[in-house]
């Protein structure tokens, strides 16, 4: 057991040194942080020298990507070419209200999966089977820009041209220590993305629990005279839903980055906004930061993950 | 189970509505130098990117610059109508007025008496002088040193009194330790940041809690947004709002729906693109827009291997048929700016004369070249070329067949690739195969070391937006700053040297008589016009999108709704 966990660390290690790797040239190849001064003709020759100097952006590459992995290692992540602050200070600002966005999001994705699967799947081809099916289909279809600016254009700009009680945009300034204006601001967010997500959750529980339903002992426990709900909840449910428990899981350490695109929509000062407008401007140390902190976490979480697994089904055995 | 199932959704919509109707108006609590008071007036703003730093000299951010502009003013400004008028200062120093010295290199600005900083401390000709101070400290990453370190000295012989001297003579001295929409040049507190060093991240400088104009900054939330709240000591008297909200959004779309549901009151970042969708809201949403000094512009490559009598070697040679000036006056005959700015721009702008469009340096005699597909025709048959068998026009240039086929690159943005498409069906019509390439901007304004094609020389011809303002000098057609591996950070991304333009533009920095500079720039207009050394596009214009309920005093093209915004006010 020991000596795997110390060669999955070292692997671990390893994946993260060549996401690294990765994540710098892309990001460097993808613009030129002084671009946004190009046209201004306040900066001459001599100020954009000095910046290039300053931001070490003369640096040979190779020269830049170990500095900045130089003080990474140490749990440094430097500091923002634009922002000036630094990289670690911004994402702990960031990553509080994304959590909140995500987790609330993720808990009404599984809840809705589970109910429109479990529906679904017990009514197989039913009117009502169908009908989740088709909304199934348009929360796998629709993207999620589409959803989340449809969702606030009904329910803020329409309902409040209509007179009626509406949701914010987001983008007001709200007070976050009122927990009714928190939530009034979490709903078209959480609704965007549980309305895309649920749609392939609810698929999956389906399969799953048809699946099980078609098991021996399932057949059994309906022989011995159990009623339905006892069959569904107390036997079939528990194994149908190791599977999702399982993508679930591997699902959680992306939370931490958010969600560019709602986040963007809403106003939400997460952390996919902060990736996002930050990789717009080429500022590598944010970008390189929230990567490492997302891949970090999908790296060590799914260690864990496999560690749990041998606690969960004693069949699996380590090493 | 239907009737559970509908039940739950019922409660759900209730649920949802019930909260929506419990919202109050998201007020939170703030302190500053005046409380905000209970039913006070306050606006919500929304901009796009989030300053990095609020003070002037480390920042060239618009955004950060426009706060700025509410809360660390300069000596002086620019007016609505392009005026230089004086701020923080009693006049704006002249010649007539002793402020402006016979040989041009002292000039001596005179403050107000009894200014304060929001504070209590007096600001005084001591703050002008830390204010140089600090940008030439090597220990300071500023942005720009640019004017300043032109400076010899500065004197303080009374608290109201500031005495720069010129090491040289430098005409564009009204852009130092003054305040524009795109000039950060306010007065720093000496008080709050005497014997510190690399203030760059130093957290005043990132956000100033000490102000010299009408509002203060009080809150920040990083990624959410700021609060300001007014200067009890501003010059000209309390601001007449009791707060200033700026919410930080990701782009105009979410902007567009908080204005209307007036979750903001204004968003001054929209495009001209937009102008068509806002004027459908009226008049739940106002449209504002002002035609500005920048301009969007299209320009050749006119780059030379071998530079011209020995000036201005660039390292990629330009497309050889645009060498010929008839070429270039063709091209610019043959697009239709006019029905772009009247059907792509809503006719909200107009087609610039010149390179320094709306302000008091334009030359007035100047005329737009109209849309004239034959002229641009009849051009391009007398300069040899002619229509191929693919409807190309070919022709000779310099001993070789060349089609007048060629490359024109731009960024992303839509508007950007609209216009190229209407220009390259113009184009077509007169026998040139024109073809846009859109590449995102971060590559396309690329530095020479990372091979942007606009350093480097590598494009036919380019498109993008500038503006030579608040001083009109640029060494954009300077011979000197073209770039190459030798030198590459110059400006001149025309690659275009011409000896005489290069010189002419360069008495420019010869005199500081303001008279003189409107005379040469004439000249200078005249023959970029007369060599068809660029085609002026659309002058851009500033749009906002605002409240009904929002006012703002006037505003023009050489400012923006920040120079005044103690006059910013809200009618219930």
């Amino acid at each position: 057991m020991w000596s795997y966990l110390v060669r999955r660390i070292f692997q671990a290690l390893f994946t993260l040194l060549i996401i690294t790797v990765l994540c710098f040239l892309l990001t460097r190849f993808s613009g030129d942080p002084l671009a946004q001064y190009a046209t201004n003709p306040r900066m001459s020759a001599a100020d954009k020298e000095a910046l290039i100097e300053r931001l070490g952006l003369n640096d040979p590459l190779h020269v830049q990507y170990f500095k900045w992995l130089g003080l990474a290692v140490q749990g440094n992540l430097g500091n923002s070419f634009f922002a000036k602050q630094p990289v670690s200070e911004m994402i702990m600002q960031r990553l509080p209200n994304t959590l909140i966005l995500m987790l609330t999001a993720e808990f009404f994705t599984i809840l809705f999966a589970l109910i429109l699967g479990i529906i679904s799947a017990v009514k197989q081809y039913s009117f009502i089977d169908n009908l989740i099916t088709m909304f199934s289909f348009i929360g796998f279809s629709v993207p999620i820009f589409f959803s989340a600016l449809g969702l606030m254009l009904i329910f803020a700009v329409q309902f409040k041209a209509w007179g009626l009680p509406y949701l914010p945009t987001g983008a007001a300034v709200w007070n976050k220590s009122d927990p009714v204006e928190y939530i009034r601001n979490l709903i078209l967010p959480v609704s965007a993305l549980v309305f895309v997500s649920t749609a392939g959750y609810s698929r999956f529980v389906r399969t799953s629990i048809l699946e099980v339903l078609g098991l021996d002992y399932i057949r059994t426990a309906r022989a011995k005279g159990l009623h339905d709900r006892a069959v569904l909840f107390k036997h079939a449910l528990r194994n149908a839903a190791l599977p999702l428990v399982t993508i679930v899981g591997l699902d959680i350490p992306f939370l931490l980055g958010g969600a560019i695109v709602t986040e963007s929509i809403y106003s939400w000062p997460g952390m996919g906004r902060l990736f996002w407008e930050y990789a717009q401007r080429s500022d590598y140390p944010v970008v390189l930061g929230v990567l490492l902190v997302i891949s970090t976490a999908v790296v060590f979480l799914t260690i864990v993950t496999d560690v749990i697994y041998t606690f969960v089904d004693p069949r699996i055995k380590l090493g | 189970m239907k009737q559970k199932l509908s039940v739950l959704l019922s409660l759900l919509v209730l649920a949802s509505m019930v909260l929506a109707a419990c919202g109050g108006g998201g007020a939170s609590s703030a302190s500053g130098p005046i409380p905000f008071p209970e039913g006070g007036k306050s606006v919500t703003g929304a901009y796009d990117q989030e300053p990095d730093a609020v003070v002037p000299y480390f920042t060239q951010m618009s955004f950060a610059i426009w706060v700025t502009q509410l809360t660390l003013v300069g000596l002086g400004e620019w007016d609505d109508q392009g005026n230089f008028v004086p701020e923080l200062a009693v006049e704006v120093p002249t010649a007539e007025n002793g402020g402006v010295s016979a040989d041009g290199l002292t000039i001596t600005w005179k403050l107000r008496e009894g200014l304060l900083w929001s504070d209590g401390t007096p600001l005084t000709s001591a703050d002008v002088k830390f204010t140089w101070e600090m940008v030439m400290d090597p220990g300071n990453a500023v942005t720009s040193r640019t004017g300043y370190d032109k400076i010899e000295s500065i004197e303080t012989p009374d608290d109201t009194t500031v005495v720069i001297k010129f090491s040289a003579l430098y005409p564009p001295w009204p852009t130092l330790f003054t305040q524009g929409p795109n000039n950060g040049g306010g007065i720093v507190p000496k008080h709050m940041l005497e014997g510190k060093t690399a203030l760059e991240s130093d957290p005043f400088i990132r956000m100033p809690t000490v102000a010299s104009g009408p509002f203060v900054i009080t809150e920040w939330i990083p990624g959410d947004y700021m609060t300001l709240l007014p200067n009890p000591n501003y010059y000209k008297g309390r601001a007449k709002l009791d707060r200033v909200q700026i919410r930080f959004v990701a782009d105009s779309a979410a902007a567009l729906a908080a204005l209307q549901t007036g979750d903001i009151d204004w968003y001054p970042n929209f495009s001209e693109g937009d102008i068509e969708t806002l004027k459908g809201l009226e008049p739940n949403v106002k449209l504002t827009v002002i035609p500005g000094v920048d301009f969007e512009h299209y320009f050749f490559n006119l780059g030379r291997v071998d530079g011209v009598d020995g000036r201005g070697k660039a390292d990629n040679e330009g497309f050889c048929p645009f060498k010929d000036v008839r070429v270039r006056k063709a091209i610019t005959l043959g697009i239709n700016r006019q029905a772009v700015v009247d059907s792509l721009l809503s006719g909200y702008t107009t087609v610039p004369v010149s390179q320094w469009p709306n302000s008091s340096w334009t030359n007035d005699s100047l005329v737009v070249d109209a849309y004239d597909p034959d002229a641009a025709a009849a051009l391009l048959d007398e300069a040899g070329y002619t229509v191929g068998d693919d409807g190309i026009r070919v022709g000779d240039c310099n001993g070789e067949q060349v089609r007048l086929s060629f490359n024109f690159e731009t960024t992303t943005a839509p508007i950007r690739i609209s216009i190229a498409t209407a220009a390259q069906a113009d184009l077509a019509k007169i026998g040139v195969e024109f073809t846009p390439i859109h590449t995102p901007a971060g590559t396309f304004f690329g530095q020479y070391v990372d091979g942007g094609p606009l350093t480097t020389g590598k494009y036919d011809m380019g498109g993008y937006t500038t503006g030579f303002y608040p001083d009109p000098y640029t060494d954009n057609y300077s011979c000197e700053n073209i770039p190459n591996a030798a030198s590459p950070t110059g400006n001149n991304w025309y690659h275009n040297c011409d000896p005489f333009l290069s010189d002419l533009m360069d008495t420019m920095l010869d005199t500081v008589d303001p008279a003189e500079r409107k005379a040469i720039l004439d000249e200078a207009q005249a023959y970029i016009a007369e060599q068809y050394y660029v085609i002026m596009m659309y002058a851009r214009g500033n749009v906002y999108g605002s409240t009904p309920r929002f006012q703002f005093g006037p505003v023009g093209p050489e400012s923006d709704i920040n120079w005044n915004s103690e006059l910013w006010d809200v009618t219930e």
